[in-house]
C-alpha cells in the first residue's frame, strides 16, 4: 500500500516536473512506467493530468465518503483526476483568510450559495463559467455569477408524537405559540431559517418573506426565549430532540428522514413551511487547479446520478430538474422540492443573506444571549 | 571580557529560536493589533464601538461575571480540597492526586456532553428526583448560566486545587504547633496563620483561574443553550461567519491587555512559572 501511495507522488511529482520543463518526455514516461501508469492513459495525457487533481473543501463526516462516491468517482473516471478533501469545513472567514493570505489550498468549497454573494462581491471567489456548467441543471433563482447550487438542505422542525400525537402541530405558527403547545423549542443558533420560522409564525406569507424584516422576527423569537435552546451543529439538534430536551425542535431538514426512521417515527417532521436552502460549489480566486478543471468538477456534480447518489447518500435534495424527476415516490416526501412538497415550502433568498447577513446574525445573537 | 563573550554567544545560539518566536508568534500577533484599528478602516472606529454598543458592554459583563464566579467557587472548592490533602496521609493523598488528574486529563468536550446527560431535563439527577417525587417537573440545571458555571468550575478545580496544594505543602508544621502552644485556639490558628500564609496560594490560583476562564469556548456554548455568549465564541463568530474582523481584533487585544495585566499582578505575588506549572 505504501509503495503504490509513494509510486503515485513519484509520478505526480515527475509530472509536475515535465510540465515544469525541469524534466524531459522520455525520463518523465519511464517514470511513468515504473509507477504502473497504464500505457493507453499516457497516450490520452491522462498522466499529464494527474498533475492536477481537485481538491474539495467541505465538513467532513459523512459528507467525504458521499462526495467521493457520488461526484468523485464519475470525475476521475471522466477526467483522470483525482479528487482529494479537505474536511475543516469552508466558513466564510476561512475562505477569506485562505484568499487573502495568497495560499490558496482547495478547489472548490461546499458552501452556502449566500457565501458566493457575500464573498464574490469582496473579490474572493473565481466567477463561474456557465458554458461549462450548466444554469438549465440547477433551479433558475440559484444560478449565480459566484457560485451554482448543487443541492438543497434546509430547515423544518419536527415535534414528538407523545407529546403532540393526537394534535400535532402543523406550522411555525403552531411552533411559536407556547399557549397551545407549551414545552421547549430549539432552534439553530446563527439566525439561518429561524428568521424566516418566526416571520411566516407572525402571519408573513412565504412569497413576501424577503427582504427580512429582523426586528419583527426578533420581536417572535425573543416572546419564547425563555422556553428555547439554540443549537450549532446538526448532530446537537438531533440530541436535543431525542434526548427530549424539546418537545419541537429545528432541525436540518435532510437529517430529519434518519431522526423520523431510528425512532420508529416517534418524532415527525413537520415539511409544510420548510425552508430550502441552496448549498453552493463556490471556487476560491486562484485555485490550485486552475479554472478549467474546477469548472468540469462542477459540471460532473452537476448530472442527475451524482444528484440522486448525494440525496440517498446525504439526504441533500437535487437541484437538477432531471435529478428531481427521477426521484420515488417513496423518497418524494423526504425531498423538499419533490412536486408535493414544492407548493408548501420556501425557497431561501442566498442575495438577501448574503448582503445583509452580518448583521442579521449579530441581531439574532444580541436578541437571544 | 570573557564574561561579555559568553553572554553573546548564548545570545547568538538562542537567535533561530528568537527569530522564529518574532516570526510565528509576535507576527500574527501584531497583525491582529493592527487589524483592530484598520478593519473596516483606519481609525479608533472598533474601540469607540465598545462606548457606542450597549451589546458588547453586555458581552464583556458576562464574560466578567461568569469568569469571576467560577473563580470564586473553583477556588473555595479547590482550597477545602487542597487542605484536605495536605493533612491527609500518604497513600490517601496519592489517591486523591490521582482522582484529581484524571478529571484534569478528560477532554473538555466528554465532560461538557456528560453534565448534559447528569443534569439535562431527562439527566439522571431530574429523573431521580422526580421519580422520588421530590419535584413534579424537571428542573433547568443546564442549558443556562447555572449549567455554564458547573461545567467551568468543574473544569477549573484542579486549576485551583495544584498551586493551592504547593504553597500548602511549603508550610512547616511546627508554625501551627508553636500557634497551639501559645494558647491559640483551631479557629484562631487556621485564620489568623494559615490563611495568611497560603495568601500567596490563593492569588496565584484565583488569577490562574481567572485568566483561564477568559478564553472559555466549548462549556459555555454547549451548556449555555446559546443564550450565553462569552467573548470567545462572539470572537469566532465575527471572524468567521460575520467576517467583522475588526471588532473580532478589538475584543482579542482587550482580552490580551487584560490577561497580561493580571500577569503583571501575579508576578509581584509569586514566581509565574511555579504558578502556570507548565501547563497554561
Amino acid at each position: 500500500m505504501h509503495d503504490k501511495q509513494f509510486m503515485r507522488e513519484t509520478a505526480v511529482e515527475a509530472a509536475h516536473a515535465f510540465r515544469a520543463g525541469r524534466l524531459g518526455r522520455r525520463s518523465f514516461l519511464a517514470i511513468c512506467g515504473l509507477a504502473g501508469v497504464t500505457l493507453p492513459s499516457v497516450l490520452a495525457g491522462r498522466a499529464e493530468a494527474a498533475a492536477g487533481e481537485i481538491i474539495l473543501w467541505n465538513w467532513g463526516g459523512q459528507s467525504e465518503e458521499c462526495h467521493g462516491s457520488a461526484i468523485g468517482v464519475p470525475f476521475t473516471a471522466e477526467t483522470g483526476m483525482p479528487l482529494r478533501f479537505d474536511t475543516s469545513g469552508p466558513l466564510q472567514g476561512k475562505i477569506k483568510e485562505m484568499v487573502d493570505s495568497g495560499n490558496v489550498t482547495a478547489d472548490v468549497c461546499d458552501g452556502d450559495l449566500f457565501d458566493a454573494v457575500a464573498l464574490g462581491a469582496s473579490g474572493h471567489l473565481e466567477p463561474i463559467d456557465y458554458s461549462v456548467v450548466s444554469k438549465e441543471k440547477t433551479l433558475p433563482e440559484y444560478a449565480l455569477e459566484f457560485g451554482v447550487s448543487i443541492i438543497l438542505y434546509g430547515y423544518a422542525f419536527m415535534y414528538d408524537t407523545e407529546a403532540w400525537g393526537e394534535n400535532p402541530p402543523r406550522d411555525w405558527a403552531d411552533f411559536f405559540d407556547l399557549e397551545k403547545f407549551p414545552g421547549q423549542r430549539s432552534l439553530y443558533k446563527w439566525a439561518n431559517g429561524a428568521l424566516e420560522a418566526a416571520l411566516m409564525a407572525d402571519g408573513v406569507a412565504p412569497e413576501a418573506l424577503y427582504p427580512l424584516d429582523i426586528d419583527r422576527a426578533l420581536t417572535r423569537i425573543t416572546a419564547i426565549r425563555d422556553n428555547t435552546i439554540y443549537w450549532g451543529s446538526g448532530s446537537e439538534a438531533h440530541d436535543m430532540i431525542v434526548n427530549g430536551e424539546v418537545s419541537m425542535g429545528m432541525v436540518w431538514q435532510n437529517r430529519g428522514r434518519a431522526i423520523e426512521e431510528r425512532t420508529n417515527g416517534r418524532y415527525r417532521m413537520v415539511m409544510n413551511q420548510a425552508i430550502a436552502m441552496p448549498g453552493a460549489y463556490i471556487v476560491p480566486k486562484g485555485n490550485p487547479g486552475g479554472r478549467e478543471a474546477v469548472m468540469k468538477f462542477i459540471a460532473v456534480s452537476q448530472s442527475v446520478e451524482a444528484q440522486l447518489g448525494l440525496f440517498s447518500c446525504l439526504g441533500m435534495t437535487p437541484t437538477n430538474p432531471e435529478a428531481i424527476a427521477r426521484i420515488t415516490p417513496g423518497d418524494a416526501p423526504w425531498a423538499i422540492t419533490s412536486a408535493e412538497n414544492r407548493p408548501r415550502i420556501v425557497l431561501n433568498d442566498p442575495v438577501w443573506w448574503g448582503q445583509n447577513g452580518d448583521a442579521a446574525v449579530n441581531a439574532f445573537l444580541e436578541a437571544i444571549s | 571580557m570573557a564574561a561579555l563573550t559568553l553572554r553573546t554567544s548564548g545570545w547568538l545560539l538562542v537567535l533561530p529560536l528568537l527569530g522564529l518566536v518574532v516570526v510565528m508568534f509576535a507576527g500574527p500577533l501584531f497583525n491582529i493589533f493592527w487589524l483592530s484599528f484598520t478593519d473596516p478602516g483606519p481609525g479608533l472606529s472598533n474601540y469607540t464601538a465598545l462606548a457606542e454598543r450597549e451589546s458588547l458592554r453586555r458581552l464583556l459583563w458576562v464574560t466578567l461575571r461568569i469568569c469571576a464566579l467560577t473563580t470564586l467557587f473553583s477556588v473555595v472548592l479547590g482550597y477545602c480540597i487542597a487542605y484536605a490533602m495536605t493533612h491527609a496521609g500518604e497513600g490517601a493523598r496519592q489517591k486523591m492526586l490521582l482522582l484529581l488528574l484524571i478529571s484534569f486529563w478528560i477532554s473538555v468536550l466528554v465532560r461538557t456532553f456528560a453534565w448534559i446527560m447528569i443534569l439535562g431535563r431527562n439527566g439522571l439527577l431530574n429523573n431521580g428526583l422526580m421519580s422520588a417525587g421530590l419535584i413534579s417537573a424537571p428542573l433547568p440545571f443546564v442549558r443556562n448560566e447555572l449549567g455554564v458555571l458547573i461545567g467551568m468550575v468543574h473544569y477549573m478545580i484542579p486549576y485551583a486545587v495544584l498551586p493551592l496544594l504547593g504553597a500548602m505543602r511549603a508550610i512547616d508544621g511546627r508554625v501551627m504547633a508553636a500557634s497551639r502552644n501559645l494558647g491559640a485556639s483551631p479557629a484562631q490558628t487556621f485564620w489568623r496563620i494559615w490563611l495568611p500564609l497560603t495568601k500567596p496560594g490563593v492569588i496565584a490560583a484565583s488569577l490562574l483561574v481567572f485568566i483561564l476562564s477568559l478564553g472559555f469556548y466549548v462549556t459555555p456554548a454547549i451548556l449555555g443553550g446559546g443564550k450565553v455568549l462569552m467573548v470567545a465564541e462572539y470572537i469566532s463568530v465575527q471572524v468567521l461567519i460575520t467576517l467583522k474582523w475588526g471588532t473580532a481584533a478589538m475584543l482579542a487585544v482587550l482580552i490580551l491587555v487584560s490577561v497580561l495585566a493580571l500577569l503583571a499582578l501575579m508576578s509581584r505575588f509569586m514566581k509565574l512559572s511555579a504558578a502556570l506549572g507548565g501547563r497554561a
